[in-house]
C-alpha cells in the first residue's frame, strides 16, 4: 500500500494568533536547520511508505518562515517522487513573503499558495493579533498571481469576537474584488488555552453565527465559486485535491513535529516540541508516537462524518451502511437528505445541518 | 455492664435551629467524657452518613451513650440522644424528645432565637422535657449572650442566670452543660420491677443481623436472648444481642429501666418492629403499650426514572434497600408515556428528597430523572368516592371531580422588622392566609397557613434571597383545604408529555403555564425542526413559545490532522444527546423536567402585576 499525499509541518511563527491552538513555536528561528534537518530525516526513514506523490502541502505554523534556502532543500528531496501535474501547495503569512521567496518557491515545484488573510478589517486583525495589515495581505495574493501559481487561496474567519455582519460584508466584497482562486471561510473555534479563550472573549450569537454563514455560503456561491466543502469554495478546477483526499478518507503521510498520518488502521500523530524531535530524529530513532489503531467500524464512522462534508453523494459502496439506516427516510421527508441508487447527498438545505445529520446516520461512542 | 440505678441516668437530647452547633457541642460531650479520643474524634462524630458530613447536616437521630464523674463524685450514666435540624426531619425530634427527660436548647449567641428554636421548644414542652438552655459560639465577635439570655430566659421561663453559656467550638463552658445535664434533668422514673416496656425511637435494617431496634426501656428490663415482642406490630422475636451505642456498639448483657440502648432482633423487615412501636417480653407481657408517635407521611412526591430504561430492576432493588432504613421514603410503580417505567416516590420535604435522588445515584450508580415535586391532593369525585392524588397525570377527568383538597400547612416566620413587607408579600404570592404577627426578641413573628405546595419548591430560597438570609422558617401540617385548582398540560411539539404537568391553582394557571414554557423554551436546545411548547388546561392553549429550528450545525473545520479529535468531539455530542430523554422526535434535557424549580421569582404562582 502505498500512499500519495505528504503533509510536512512548520512550527514556526513570529508570535501566537489570539485564537490559535495549533502546533506552533515562537522565538524559536535558531532551531530551524536542526528542524530542517531532523524533517528531511525522518522523510527519509518514512520514504519506503510513498508512491508517486500526487499532492504535497506544507503547513504550519508559518512554513514561509522557513525562508528560501530551506524551503528549497526541502522541495528538492520531495521533487523526484512526484507524480506529473502534483499539486504542491505551501500556507503563507502575507507580511512573510516577498516576490523573491514567492518566485523561489514557484521555480522549486510550488503549485498553489494558501494565504491565512483572516479579515481585512484592520479592528478586527488586531483583535486576532494577526501580523498583516490588509493592504500586505492584498499585496500577496497578486503578487503570487503574478508570480504565475496555478491557484492563490485565501484564508478568512467568521464569528471573531466583535465580528458584525456588515463586518462579514465588507469582508466578502474585499475577497471577491481580489478574485482567488480559492477561499477557505472558517468560523473561529473558541479553542482552550488560546489567549481569546483565557481573555473571556464573547463567542458569537448562535443566530449570528448562522447568518454568517449563510450569507457567506450564497455570496461565493453567487460570484462563481463552488461550496465544494463544509467551509471551502473553489473556482471550477481550484478545488484543493489535498485537502479533498483527506475528506475522502484516503491515506496520507504527515511529517514534522505535531504532524499525523494515517495509513490503512494505523494512525499516529507526532509529539509536539521541536527539541525533543531533533533530538530523536538525531539518534535514529522514530520521534514520539501517539499511536491510534482504527477498527473498520471506527473508519467506516470516519468516512460518514469526512464524506458529508463534500458536495458531492457519498456512495454506500464506499462508506459502508449507516448505522440508523431507517433515519433515511425520515431526513429525505425533511428535505435534508436526498437519496438515489446506492447514493446519498444532503440536499442545500441540509448540508448546514450536516452534524445534526450525522448524527441522525450515524452512531458516535 | 453493671446495674446502674435509676437516679444516676439522664437520657437527653439536643435541639437548636440549624447550623447552631448541635452536632459540635455533641462531639465535644463526646470527647469531654472521654467516650472518644483525641485520635478517634472526627468532626462531628455523629454525623457519620458520607451526605450528612457533605451537607452537614444530622439526618437520622442517634443515641450514644457517656460516663460522667460529677462534682458529687458519683458515676453517672448520660444518654445523648442527637436530632436532626432540618424542617423536613421535624418529626424525627419528636421521636427523639419522647425518649428524654430533658434537652440541651442551644442557640447561637450571634443569631438569637429562630423558628425551628420556636418550634424545638415548644414540642419539647408539650413533651414535658426540662429545658436546659445553652447559648452557644460565645467566641465569636458578634455574639450578644446578654440580650440573647434574657430573651430565652422569658420564653421559657427560667432566670436569665440559668442560661449556660458556651463555646463548642473552643470547648469553652461544655463542663458546666455537664454539671447541669446531672443537677437539672431529672432522671427516669419507671418502674424497675415492673413488665417491661421499651420504646422504638429509632431502627435501621443490618443485612447481617436484620431489624436493629434503637429503644429506650421505661419499665422493667430486656435481657439477652430473652423472647420478645412488638406490641402494636405482634412481631415475635428473640433479643439476640443487647447493647449501647459508646459511639461504638457494644454489647451488653440486658438494658435497665431508664437505659437506652439497641437490641439485634433477627427481624427481616423494617415494618416488623416500627418506630413509636413499644418492645415488650412474652414472658411477662405489659398490658398498655407506651404512647408512640404519630405515622410519618411523606408530603412530597415525585416521580423517579431511570434514564436508561434497562436500569428499572436496579432502581426497584435500590429503593426497597433504602426504604428499608428510611420509613418515610415510599414508592410505587408508575407508568409515564414520555418517561417509561419508573416510581412515584414519597418524602418528607425537598431536602430528603434531593438526598435520596443523591443516594441513588452516588450510591447505587443509577442515572436518574426526577419529574417536578408536587403534593398530595385529595379528590372527591362526583360519586362521592375519594381518593389521594399523588401525581399529576392521575388527577380524573374535570367532569368527574366533585373537588379538590390541598394539604395546608402552619408556617412560622422570624424576621427582622425592616423585611417584614417582603415576607408578607412572597406569603401573599404564595397564597398564603395571614394568621398572626407578634414580636419576638428584635424580630417579628409571622404565622401564615399556606397551601403546602406553594412552599416545597423553592420558597425556602425565595425567603433567604428577599429577606437576605435574615428570616427564618417553620412549618407543620395543618389541614386539608378546598381550593380551585386545574391540571395544567404541557405539550411538545403538539403533545402533551404527562410528566411535565402539573396542579395549579386555577387563577394562576396562565401565568404559571407562561412562565413554565418560557422555562423550557430556555432548557430545550434548538433541534432540527422547530419546537412549539405550549400550556394547556384541557384544550384551551394559555401560553405558546418556540423552540427556533437550528439553522447551523457543522463542525467548522476539519483537515488531516484532526480526524481523530473531530471524531472524539462527535463522541462527546453523541454522550451529551444520550443524556437526553428523546419524546417523540424532540430531544429535552433531564432539567427540563424540573423547569418548574427554575421558574423566575414572583412568576412562581401569582405575584400581582
Ligand atoms: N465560632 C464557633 N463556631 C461554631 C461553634 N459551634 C459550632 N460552630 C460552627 O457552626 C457550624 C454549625 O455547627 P453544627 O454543629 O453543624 O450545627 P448543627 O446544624 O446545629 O448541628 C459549623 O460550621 C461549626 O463549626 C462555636 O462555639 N463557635
Ligand atoms: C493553522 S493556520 C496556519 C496558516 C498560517 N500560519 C496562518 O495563520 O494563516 C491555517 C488556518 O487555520 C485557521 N484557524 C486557525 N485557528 C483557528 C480557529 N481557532 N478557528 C478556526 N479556524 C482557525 C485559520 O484560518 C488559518 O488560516
Ligand atoms: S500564524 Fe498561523 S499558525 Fe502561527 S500562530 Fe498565527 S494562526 Fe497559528
Ligand atoms: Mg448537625
Amino acid at each position: 500500500m502505498s500512499v500519495s499525499h505528504l503533509y510536512l509541518h512548520s512550527p514556526f511563527c513570529s508570535s501566537r494568533c489570539g485564537y490559535c491552538a495549533f502546533v506552533v513555536e515562537v522565538d524559536a528561528l535558531e532551531k530551524r536547520d536542526a528542524y530542517l534537518e531532523a524533517l528531511l530525516t525522518e522523510l527519509e526513514r518514512e520514504e519506503h511508505r510513498l508512491g508517486e506523490i500526487e499532492t504535497v502541502y506544507l503547513g504550519g505554523g508559518t512554513p514561509t518562515l522557513m525562508r528560501a534556502p530551506r524551503l528549497e532543500r526541502l522541495l528538492a528531496a520531495i521533487r523526484p517522487r512526484l507524480a506529473e501535474g502534483a499539486e504542491v501547495t505551501i500556507e503563507a503569512n502575507p507580511e512573510t513573503v516577498d516576490r523573491a521567496l514567492l518566485e523561489s518557491l514557484r521555480a522549486s515545484g510550488v503549485t498553489r499558495v494558501s494565504f491565512g488573510i483572516q479579515s481585512f478589517r484592520p479592528h478586527l486583525l488586531a483583535a486576532l493579533d494577526r501580523g498583516a495589515t490588509p493592504e500586505q495581505g492584498r499585496a500577496a495574493v497578486e503578487c503570487a498571481r503574478s508570480v504565475g501559481f496555478d491557484s492563490v487561496s485565501v484564508d478568512l474567519l467568521m464569528a471573531a469576537p466583535g465580528q458584525t455582519l456588515d463586518d462579514l460584508e465588507a469582508d466578502l466584497q474585499d475577497t471577491l474584488a481580489l478574485a482567488p482562486d480559492h477561499v477557505s471561510w472558517y468560523e473561529l473555534e473558541m479553542k482552550p488555552g488560546t489567549s481569546l479563550e483565557r481573555m473571556g472573549a464573547p463567542t458569537a450569537d448562535e443566530d449570528v453565527a448562522a447568518d454568517m454563514y449563510r450569507r457567506t455560503v450564497s455570496a461565493l456561491e453567487a460570484a462563481g465559486y463552488r461550496w465544494y466543502e463544509t467551509a471551502n469554495f473553489a473556482m471550477p478546477g481550484h478545488e484543493c485535491r489535498h485537502s479533498v483526499a483527506y475528506w475522502s478518507a484516503a491515506d496520507y503521510l504527515g511529517l514534522g513535529v505535531g504532524a499525523v498520518s494515517t495509513v490503512g488502521s494505523e494512525r499516529w500523530r507526532n509529539a509536539s516540541g521541536v527539541d525533543r524531535y531533533v533530538a530523536a530524529l538525531g539518534r535514529g530513532d522514530d520521534p514520539l508516537r501517539h499511536r491510534e489503531t482504527l477498527d473498520d467500524d471506527t473508519r467506516r464512522r470516519e468516512r460518514w462524518m469526512l464524506g458529508l462534508r463534500l458536495d458531492g453523494p457519498i456512495a454506500l459502496s464506499w462508506a459502508g451502511p449507516p448505522d440508523h439506516p431507517d433515519a433515511v427516510d425520515r431526513l429525505v421527508g425533511a428535505g435534508l437528505l436526498e437519496a438515489s441508487n446506492g447514493r446519498l447527498a444532503l440536499t442545500r438545505e441540509g448540508r448546514f445541518l450536516q452534524n445534526s445529520v450525522l448524527h441522525e446516520l450515524m452512531e458516535y461512542a | 455492664m453493671s446495674r446502674v440505678e435509676q437516679d444516676r441516668i439522664r437520657n437527653f437530647c439536643i435541639i437548636a435551629h440549624i447550623d447552631h452547633g448541635k452536632s459540635t457541642l455533641a462531639d465535644r460531650i463526646l470527647q469531654l467524657t472521654g467516650a472518644v479520643s483525641e485520635r478517634e474524634m472526627r468532626e462531628q462524630l455523629l454525623d457519620s452518613m458520607e451526605l450528612e458530613r457533605e451537607r452537614g447536616i444530622t439526618i437520622k437521630a442517634q443515641a450514644v451513650r457517656v460516663g460522667y464523674t460529677a462534682a458529687d463524685g458519683n458515676e453517672y450514666q448520660l444518654n445523648l440522644i442527637d436530632t436532626p435540624g432540618h424542617v423536613d426531619f421535624s418529626y424525627e425530634v419528636s421521636r427523639s424528645l419522647a425518649a428524654c427527660e430533658g434537652a440541651l436548647l442551644v442557640i447561637d449567641a450571634s443569631q438569637g432565637i429562630e423558628a425551628q428554636t420556636l418550634a424545638n421548644t415548644y414540642l419539647a414542652i408539650e413533651s414535658d422535657l426540662e429545658l436546659v438552655p445553652v447559648l452557644n459560639k460565645i467566641d465569636l465577635p458578634a455574639a450578644e449572650p446578654d440580650v440573647h439570655a434574657a430573651a430565652i430566659a422569658e420564653l421559657i421561663g427560667v432566670a436569665p442566670d440559668d442560661v449556660l453559656r458556651v463555646s463548642a467550638k473552643t470547648g469553652d463552658g461544655v463542663e458546666d452543660v455537664l454539671a447541669a445535664i446531672v443537677e437539672r434533668i431529672p432522671p427516669p422514673s419507671g418502674d424497675p420491677d415492673g413488665p417491661a416496656r421499651a420504646l422504638v425511637f429509632d431502627s435501621v435494617y443490618d443485612q447481617y443481623r436484620g431489624v436493629v431496634a434503637f429503644t429506650r426501656v421505661v419499665d422493667g428490663e430486656l435481657l439477652t436472648r430473652a423472647p420478645l415482642s412488638g406490641m402494636l406490630s405482634g412481631a415475635r422475636f428473640e433479643a439476640e444481642e443487647t447493647g449501647v451505642m459508646t459511639p461504638w456498639s457494644t454489647p451488653t448483657e440486658r438494658l435497665g429501666a431508664g437505659e437506652s440502648g439497641y437490641v439485634v432482633t433477627g427481624l427481616k423487615q423494617i415494618g416488623d418492629l416500627r418506630v413509636g412501636d413499644t418492645i415488650t417480653t412474652t414472658a411477662r407481657p405489659a398490658t398498655e403499650p407506651l404512647p408512640g408517635y404519630r405515622d410519618v407521611k411523606p408530603m412530597v412526591f415525585c416521580g423517579l426514572f431511570p434514564v436508561e430504561g434497562d436500569d428499572y430492576p436496579a432502581l426497584r432493588d435500590a429503593l426497597e434497600r433504602l426504604a428499608l432504613n428510611d420509613a418515610s421514603l415510599t414508592y410505587e410503580p408508575e407508568t409515564s408515556q414520555a418517561l417509561g417505567f419508573g416510581f412515584r416516590c414519597g418524602f418528607l420535604g425537598l431536602l430528603h428528597m434531593d438526598i435520596v435522588r443523591a443516594r441513588l445515584e452516588r450510591e447505587h450508580d443509577l442515572d436518574l430523572l426526577a419529574t417536578t415535586p408536587n403534593v398530595e391532593y385529595q379528590v372527591t369525585a362526583t360519586d362521592g368516592s375519594v381518593t389521594e392524588v399523588r401525581a399529576p397525570a392521575d388527577l380524573p377527568e374535570p367532569s368527574r371531580i366533585e373537588k379538590i383538597e390541598e394539604p395546608f400547612v402552619r408556617c412560622s416566620i422570624l424576621v427582622p422588622a425592616d423585611g417584614v413587607g417582603a415576607v408578607m408579600g412572597l406569603c401573599q404570592d404564595r397564597r398564603g392566609v395571614f394568621a398572626t404577627m407578634e414580636p419576638i426578641e428584635q424580630r417579628q413573628q409571622l404565622v401564615y397557613d399556606m397551601p403546602l405546595s406553594e412552599i416545597v419548591l423553592d420558597f425556602y430560597d425565595q425567603l433567604k434571597s428577599r429577606t437576605r438570609g435574615y428570616a427564618s422558617l417553620d412549618y407543620e401540617l395543618l389541614d386539608h383545604r378546598e381550593s380551585p385548582l386545574v391540571k395544567l398540560d404541557i405539550l411538545l411539539a403538539g403533545d402533551p408529555v404527562d410528566a411535565l404537568s402539573l396542579i395549579v391553582h386555577r387563577d394562576f394557571a396562565e401565568q404559571r403555564g407562561r412562565a413554565l414554557v418560557e422555562a423550557l423554551r430556555e432548557t430545550i436546545p434548538r433541534q432540527m425542526f422547530e419546537v412549539p411548547i405550549q400550556a394547556a388546561i384541557g384544550s384551551k392553549i394559555l401560553a405558546r413559545e418556540t423552540v427556533k429550528a437550528k439553522r447551523k450545525d457543522v463542525l467548522a473545520k476539519c483537515y488531516g490532522g484532526d480526524i481523530s479529535r473531530k471524531r472524539k468531539l462527535l463522541e462527546r455530542q453523541k454522550e451529551g444527546k444520550k443524556r437526553m430523554k428523546h419524546l417523540g422526535s424532540v430531544e429535552v434535557p433531564q432539567e427540563a423536567f424540573l423547569s418548574v424549580l427554575s421558574i423566575g421569582e414572583g412568576a412562581k404562582s401569582g405575584a400581582k402585576q
